[in-house]
């Protein structure tokens, strides 16, 4: 991967430049002028800017992040954390990666301005365990902030704000991706998912009020404070304000990160991206990352955000394209993306621990030609009791994409059971 | 008091409680409104993993789980619409395809949730074809349980009871996804003084003890409610019997007292009621019938009376209150003192386990009766029930009549002995350590004479008290 984006926008203009991450370099770009407009204004202001610029999360769900903030209690006798996701384990998503090691201090920056706006004395950064490096740069960030005593009792000379910022490196779970998953994980326990209510903001890590975004969402913050509302909402669609990092992968010419604004048509981020390798023709792509289902070459002029993609059965999810050519046999996709799910489902609720297994038994059976009719129409009807009944959002996530795939791929599964064997011999290995 | 809506008919509850504890509170739980669970236990905390127990709430747009969703004021819930029924019955095939479906060589058919809640809303034919998971058949847990990998459905009742009532926490679920197995913890096994009790809330045949697998098929027994008598809690139990025989103790609920819950101690009790039997009475040392042995005691007693001698009452906190009752009047009849009784004392917890090692030592007190072990000193005749009271402070009586269950140091010196029926072969009431009055009932015959002691006391006194009537 390039260390930088293809395509650059404000949130990762000075992406290329090293200094950038540290502190000094960092400040004589203009950092933290978002940070000192906000300590300006009381608390409650700065949530209403955040609420008002529209700003959804960036994790996958695309809740309002002001909204959210606003759900932390008022007056509270515990303590507040904000906790900072930079779990990053959706397959198809390197995007945070990218910021964590680039912009470390707009991450900083962003966390400090939603502490001043909840009133949180802690936050808590949880970074994938394989993200070695991110993990380094976002220490020696904070390191350099405690060290010019930008932390702690006054942070910024501000009486009264207190705060101090723990990175923490997760274990190795698509879960603990999940907000209450990483809170457990957080805790020190096993990476499950918490049922709720009770909500985090009530009850998060260590039993304390506690706001959990993700860490592209908090990057975002300081620009909308210091350009304002207006500037913000300028950029992408109504309802999806902003830019965003897309990660292309899979079948294209030159994959990687291209900041676009929100709502750009995925026929352009595409092009951006090199079209499709070798001059081969498009078979299919998965928009948001691997939960997400996919959509068919004739929806390549959908707008990228969730209000345009949400109609045509999708989700805009992590912003992680796959990008999948001719040669792709949709059902080996189904396979892997159904042994994936089988993986890394954490076993608590039944239809999720149980189903995620049978998907993937079938898919197999068909894809190595032992399928069925029977079998096909067990893959129809197995998702549909999954989604939308377990504790947290990977059961619709493992059934989501092989709803997809049965959507508008459907022949290739038929011509398996047909033909009794794979007839893509040029498709990926399983 | 908020006001919930239940397939129509509303109803006011508690503040605080959600769906599924609502309904519990109010005794409809599978008993009126049927909402099938695995997870939820209503002594344990919410786990909502199952998601068996999914209802239809008005205005919510996706279907909730009943165990876990609190209750509003105004709440409208439906728990049999054609959504719900839908829901149920994909969790119970998932349940199911990995599940060995050995029911027949199962211990826990008949009494098996998964059989109960499959014939119910499940259907009847499986759709799945593949391999079922793989997993240890016959896994020792610790000294009483006895643990099926393969047939467990991961509901962690087990997990969360062994944590949270104990505290002891062996168990827990390990890997993920279908892979999930329950295990102890490496280099530990279960063994608490409750441990017994994960049987019990097991709601498939995962969680057997060791000592009632493969002993009876339940369907050829019955449950005769009675109350645990080895401690001052008191327990309330079921007692599964066949052909006079008794099979096992099972804790049952009674919220102010033992919640769900008993010892493994006073669950393997019911072996104690076999061994050691008293089964014939005895006079001076020799065979006799039951009705003669009385009379014999009868005429000791009148004796002393006549004489001037000193009798002495000793009853039992094992006895019954209607048994004690019945001392007291007799003793009262021959113009003798109040009895004593001493109550052997050992460990106790916070959980369940009472220092006093007897049912009913508070049935005693309420009839004034003192609590001693020390030597009854100089007498003519002891009356006595039980062998709680040590035989050495029997030195210096003259005579000792006995009415007893069991074999002891007491019955070998005694001059009279009649042998008594345990707790569990007559009914009657035991005063527990709350002072809570606790009926038990007759479950099985003694396979020799044997009569109640309030019965032994009856015959006794129509010698005893002859020239008075």
């Amino acid at each position: 991967m390039a260390s930088e984006p293809y395509v650059k926008n404000y949130l990762s203009e000075h992406y290329g430049d090293d200094a950038y991450q540290t502190l000094e370099g960092y400040e004589a770009r203009g950092g933290f002028a978002g940070l000192k407009k906000a300590l300006a204004l009381s608390p409650e202001e700065v949530t209403e800017q955040v609420k008002a610029s529209g700003l959804r999360g960036r994790g996958g769900a695309g809740f309002a992040t002001g909204l959210k903030w606003s759900f932390m209690p008022k007056q509270s006798d515990r303590m507040k954390l904000l906790v900072v996701n930079g779990d990053e384990s959706e397959p198809g998503s390197f995007k945070d990666r990218m910021i964590m090691e680039r912009g470390p201090f707009q991450i900083l920056e962003g966390i400090l301005i939603g502490a001043w706006a909840t009133g949180a004395k802690r936050s808590y950064v949880y970074v994938r365990g394989e993200y070695k490096q991110p993990i380094r740069v976002l220490e020696a960030a904070v390191e350099a902030l405690r060290a010019k005593k930008y932390l702690g009792k006054a942070c910024f000379g501000k009486k009264g704000f207190e705060h101090d910022i723990v990175v923490h490196s997760g274990a190795g779970a698509y879960i603990c991706g999940e907000e209450t998953g990483l809170l457990e994980s957080l805790e020190g326990k096993k990476g499950q998912p918490r049922k709720k209510p009770p909500f985090p903001a009530q009850y998060g890590a260590f039993g304390l009020p506690s706001t959990v975004n993700n860490v592209e969402t908090f990057a975002h913050v300081p620009f909308i404070l210091e350009r304002g509302v207006e500037w913000f909402k300028s950029r992408g669609t109504e309802k999806s304000p902003g830019t965003t990092l897309f990660g292309v992968s899979g079948h294209v010419e030159r994959p990687g990160l291209f900041e676009l604004p929100m709502g750009t048509p995925l026929r352009e981020v595409l092009g951006l991206a090199g079209g499709v390798r070798g001059g081969r023709r498009l078979k299919g792509v998965m928009p948001g990352g691997l939960s997400m289902p996919i959509l068919p070459p004739s929806e390549l002029d959908v707008p990228m955000a969730e209000e345009f993609l949400a109609p045509k059965g999708s989700h805009i999810g992590t912003g992680g394209v796959m990008v999948m050519d001719e040669t792709t046999c949709m059902v080996r996709v189904a396979c892997v993306t159904a042994y994936f799910f089988r993986d890394e489902s954490c076993g608590q609720c039944t239809q999720c621990r149980e189903g995620t297994g049978w998907i993937h038994k079938l898919c197999e059976k068909i894809e190595q030609g032992r399928g069925t009719e029977a079998d096909l129409a067990l893959l129809d009807d197995v998702p549909s009791f999954m989604e939308g009944q377990t504790i947290c959002a990977f059961a619709d996530a493992a059934a989501w994409p092989i709803q997809g795939l049965l959507r508008h791929f459907r022949s290739d599964f038929e011509a398996h059971i047909r033909e009794r064997k794979c007839p893509f011999p040029e498709s990926f290995e399983l | 008091m908020p006001k919930l809506s239940i397939d129509g008919v509303e109803y006011q509850v508690a503040e605080g409680r959600t769906v599924l504890q609502a309904i519990d509170d109010l005794g409809l739980l599978m008993n009126g409104v049927d909402i099938p669970h695995y997870c939820w236990h209503p002594k344990l905390s919410i786990d909502g993993s199952c998601r068996l127990c999914q209802v239809e709430i008005e205005g919510m747009p996706k279907l909730q789980i009943a165990c876990n969703t609190p209750v509003t004021d105004g709440m409208k819930v439906h728990t049999q619409t054609p959504r719900v029924e839908k829901a149920r019955r994909g969790v119970m095939e998932l349940l199911l395809i990995n599940h060995p479906l050995d029911c027949p060589i199962c211990d826990q058919a008949g009494e098996c949730k998964l059989q109960d809640y499959a014939f119910d809303y499940g259907v009847a034919g499986a759709r799945t074809r593949e391999p079922r998971r793989p997993a240890k058949k016959s896994v020792d847990l610790g000294p009483t349980i006895v643990f099926d990998q393969e047939r467990c459905i991961l509901c962690r009742r087990c997990v969360r009871f062994c944590r949270e009532v104990p505290k002891t926490g062996e168990l827990g679920v390990f890997n993920r996804g279908d892979e999930s197995l329950l295990e102890t913890f490496p280099g530990s096994e279960l063994d608490n003084p409750y441990s017994m009790n994960v049987a019990d809330i097991c709601p498939v045949g995962a969680l057997t003890t060791r000592d009632f697998r493969f002993k009876i098929r339940v369907w050829f027994t019955d449950d005769v409610d009675s109350v645990c008598n080895q401690c001052a809690r008191g327990c309330n139990i079921s007692v599964s019997r066949s052909n006079n025989k008794i099979y096992r103790y099972v804790p049952r609920r009674n919220d102010a007292v033992n919640d769900t819950w008993m010892c493994d101690h006073g669950r393997m009790s019911y072996k104690l009621n076999a061994q050691g039997r008293l089964t014939h009475a005895r006079a001076e040392g020799n065979q006799t019938t039951v009705v003669e042995a009385a009379r014999r005691a009868g005429h000791l007693l009148r004796i002393a009376r006549n004489a001037g001698g000193k009798i002495v009452g000793v009853a039992s906190p094992f006895a019954a209150n209607e048994d004690l009752e019945a001392l007291r009047d007799l003793l009262s009849g021959l113009g003798a003192g109040a009895a004593r009784f001493s109550v052997p004392r050992g460990e106790s917890d916070e959980i369940l386990i009472e220092a006093e090692k007897a049912p009913n030592a508070n049935g005693c007190r309420a009839l004034g009766m003192a609590e001693s072990s020390d030597s009854l000193g100089r007498a003519e005749v002891a009356l006595v029930l039980g062998h709680t009271l040590h035989a050495s402070a029997f030195t210096d009586v003259e005579h000792v009549v006995l009415i007893d269950s069991h074999e002891s140091a007491l019955s070998a010196r005694a001059d009279v002995v009649l042998p008594a029926r345990t707790f569990l072969e007559k009914g009657g009431t035991f005063t527990n350590a709350d002072k809570l009055v606790q009926r038990f009932n007759p479950v099985v015959e003694p396979p020799f004479e044997a009569l109640s002691e309030r019965e032994a006391l009856a015959e006794i006194a129509k010698t005893a008290l002859l020239e008075r009537a």
